[in-house]
């Protein structure tokens, strides 16, 4: 099946195309993402790339090609004539799709290429009439539309070579939209939502954000900064390049939280970070949670060894507590690793504890933990960045 | 020698060359040699005088030379690229592996000069580096590939000083993940360890860093154990180097430098972090590591000394034992001892968590009862020797 009609059927399957699996085709694509700014480099050697003039979100040319070949995704037709032979287009809901490129395809038409401007009212669209409109639905569906149509609006500012505030601008909202994405999504199949070509797409923008802000004033600096640090926790290389950033970074209340929370989890202590992570904010906790996980597994680790003795018990409610889970699943946690559960206590004993086969563990949302920190602010507020 | 003509210098390179007189081929293309401070060589077009005394390849190496010269003043490393694209010819002999060596050092400090001198401007960070190891590792690949050369006048004795090379850059620009392969090169080299004693020298303190970034501490101890007993006694400088790496690996093994060393050597910024962990002194350890933290980050060790910390914890509750004179410690204890040093926010939830580390560590045998708050240690040895754990 071509990586086109999966759209027609409006199948949610990701279009990496066919043959290639999961992760490996997400690295193969950054790759191939980097080449591309390297041809571009070599087919102009000069400092300006081409410069859009598409005022719309999608070129002329490509919605009446896709109207023709029915490709257009069910969230573009225009209403009352999606059982024409051959629905039209809603101009106003209808977005340049990604494209892989190709020898012999040129991409760098100016009039397939969209301004800054244009980059930036596209973002918001996404946002406000798909990411987190009520009625379209599943969200599954939404997400892979928006992430598709994100990485082209990713694709035109690297052809055009966009820089500046409305490239931050985009990307800000791009990162903000996929670790809203990886929490929101955490517990969906892996053939509606991979996370790994998320985590991909999610650490290419986060560097070229971070690379944007090498130079210049930015408002933003600090959030990102810290996100960076939270969503990378336990990497060295992120935890470098903060201790290089300068002392007044460094110093704002939210890069020194999420550096305290690298701290503990270097110091192996996870009662810490499990603490610390109480006092996240919403998208904060969005950007820890993958972690969330394997430090409980760490503490489970931990006190079965430290904690092994057949006479002494733990208080269940106590454990449940430190874990940050409430009692029911705490209890599954602990059986699940080998941690004996007797009523309201468990034993611990170093030589029961076992390390579940990965995979077994489905990761779930926790509403607590970061559900709950969104308070009264909407998903819309949160991805652009004024919750 | 200094301000010889074009004409008597191109005839010194064509009979180093007839004679296969490697390293003084390699002293005439190296800037390390004085005629590249003459002025009579630096040409802006040098090829025609070139192709006139020399064959191919070797009048267009030259020529680059001799353009590089020319474009020194302005650090304009570009062209000592084209030097390297002549050594595939060389199909059976390996005489020329000084020359190679040469030019590839002075194309590193080159890349690395034009980087500085880019950074003033704008242009992307590593960019420079990142050409000039390109150019590296296609000499690399020829050096690697030569299978069919006997052992003696096979190329792959560039391949080790060629790997320096790329290290030295790779670490520069932060892509330690392009070392891994050059690594396995070696280890699976009948060479490694027939080459000169220098370049084994410098291999090892780069693997060892490596090791160290990666947390593998037995086998980075080993590496820049090796790297410092084997360095030249003259080279004071890169022993200190050595130990800037060595000696935090040593101390999470449990071996505290004496003070005489650090002196030696310089090194007294460890002074109060060997203090501080040996006598399980957590405030004075933060102290420390603020004091000298802009030193410590610039060698990329600060996060090393900050697992020091597990070790800290592990003298000062030593201590608490060793006051309290008894198997049974009541956490309280503990809880007390770090808030006298002062550790922010701690509670008895964290005692217990940094004791079951210790005692998962091997550095603490015991365990700890909840229910009567207590930690209950071993009567034999309760807190073995540090180098006897891990």
């Amino acid at each position: 099946m071509s990586r086109k009609a999966n759209y027609r059927t409006g199948s949610h399957s990701r279009k990496r195309g066919g043959g290639r699996g999961g992760g490996g085709g997400g690295r193969a694509e950054c790759r191939e993402w980097r080449q591309e700014q390297h041809e571009e480099e070599q087919i102009r050697p000069e400092e300006s790339g081409p410069r859009g003039t598409c005022m719309s979100m999608c070129p002329i040319r490509e919605v009446r090609e896709r109207e023709a070949q029915r490709l257009l995704h069910r969230f573009e037709i225009l209403p009352g004539t999606e059982s024409d032979r051959l629905p039209r287009a809603d101009p106003s809901r209808t977005v340049k799709e990604y494209s892989r490129p190709a020898a012999g395809k040129d991409s760098t038409r100016p009039c397939d290429l969209r301004p800054p401007s244009v980059l930036l009212k596209t973002m918001c669209f996404l946002i406000d009439d798909i990411a987190t409109s009520p009625t379209l639905q599943p969200w599954t569906e939404g997400y892979d539309f928006v992430f598709d149509r994100l990485r082209c609006v990713r694709q035109d500012m690297v052809i055009q070579r966009v820089s500046g505030a409305e490239c931050v601008a985009v990307l800000e909202r791009t990162v903000r939209f996929l670790l809203y994405a990886s929490y929101r999504l955490c517990e969906e199949p892996l053939r509606l939502y991979d996370p790994r070509i998320n985590d991909t797409h999610l650490q290419e923008s986060l560097s070229w954000l971070l690379d944007c802000y090498s130079s210049g004033e930015h408002r933003h600096l600090e959030e990102f900064q810290a996100l960076s640090l939270l969503y990378n926790l336990g990497s060295s290389r992120a935890l470098r390049c903060a201790l290089e950033l300068p002392e007044r970074v460094r110093d704002s209340p939210k890069v020194r939280l999420a550096l305290a929370v690298n701290r503990a989890h270097l110091e192996r202590n996870p009662v810490r970070v499990l603490r610390l992570a109480r006092g996240l904010d919403f998208l904060q906790s969005c950007a820890l949670h993958r972690h969330l996980g394997a430090c409980r597994q760490d503490l489970l680790l931990l006190y079965s060894h430290g904690h092994s003795s057949r006479n002494c018990r733990f208080p269940l409610q106590c454990l449940a507590g430190i874990l940050a889970l409430e009692e029911a699943p705490a209890a599954r946690l602990c059986r699940a690793h080998g941690v004996a559960v007797n009523g309201d206590y468990v034993v611990f004993s170093k030589a029961s504890y076992v390390e579940p086969p990965p995979g077994d563990l489905q990761s779930t949302r926790s509403p607590e933990m970061v559900d709950s920190k969104r308070g009264n602010s909407t998903v819309s507020e949160v991805i652009h960045g004024c919750a | 020698m200094a301000h010889i003509t074009i004409n008597q210098y191109l005839q010194q390179v064509l009979e180093a060359i007839e004679t296969r007189d490697g390293s003084f081929c390699a002293e005439l293309m190296s800037f390390k040699h004085p005629h590249v401070a003459n002025p009579r060589l630096q040409l802006s077009s040098p090829e025609e005088k070139c192709q006139q005394v020399l064959e191919p390849p070797y009048d267009e190496m030259v020529a680059a030379h001799l353009r590089c010269t020319y474009a020194v003043s302005n650090h304009d490393f570009v062209e000592a690229y084209r030097c390297q694209t002549a050594f595939q010819a060389h199909k059976e002999e390996n005489w020329a592996l000084p020359v190679m060596f040469a030019v590839a050092l002075d194309l590193r400090i080159f890349a690395n000069n034009a980087e500085q001198q880019l950074q003033k401007g704008k242009g992307k960070l590593g960019d420079m580096l990142e050409k000039a190891a390109e150019q590296l590792m296609s000499c690399f690949r020829v050096c690697a590939s030569d299978n069919r050369a006997g052992i003696d006048d096979s190329k792959k004795w560039g391949m080790l000083f060629l790997i320096n090379q790329l290290f030295k850059i790779y670490f520069k620009i932060n892509k330690l993940h392009l070392c891994k392969p050059l690594i396995r090169a070696i280890d699976s080299s009948n060479l490694k360890d027939d080459y000169s004693m220098a370049q084994r020298v410098t291999y090892k303190y780069y693997v060892g860093r490596k090791a160290m970034f990666d947390s593998d501490f037995k086998p980075a101890e080993e590496y820049l154990s090796f790297a410092f007993h084997h360095c030249h006694r003259s080279c004071q400088r890169n022993k200190r180097l050595v130990l800037i790496y060595l000696l935090p690996v040593k101390m999470l093994l449990g071996h505290m430098p004496t003070p005489q060393l650090l002196r030696k050597y310089d090194l007294l910024q460890f002074a109060d972090v060997t203090k501080a962990v040996s006598e399980g002194n957590l405030l004075l350890l933060n102290e420390a590591l603020a004091k000298h933290e802009t030193f410590f980050i610039r060698c990329g060790i600060f996060l090393i000394l900050e697992k020091l910390k597990i070790i800290t914890y592990r003298n000062l509750f030593k201590k608490v034992y060793q006051l309290l004179k008894t198997h049974q410690l009541p956490l309280d204890a503990f809880l007390v001892s770090l808030k006298m040093m002062q550790v922010e926010e701690v509670d008895i939830d964290e005692v217990q968590c940094i004791l079951a580390n210790l005692i998962y560590m091997g550095h603490i045998k015991g365990y700890i009862s909840h229910q009567h708050q207590k930690l209950v240690v071993s009567k034999q040895n309760p807190f073995p020797p540090l180098s006897s754990v891990s």
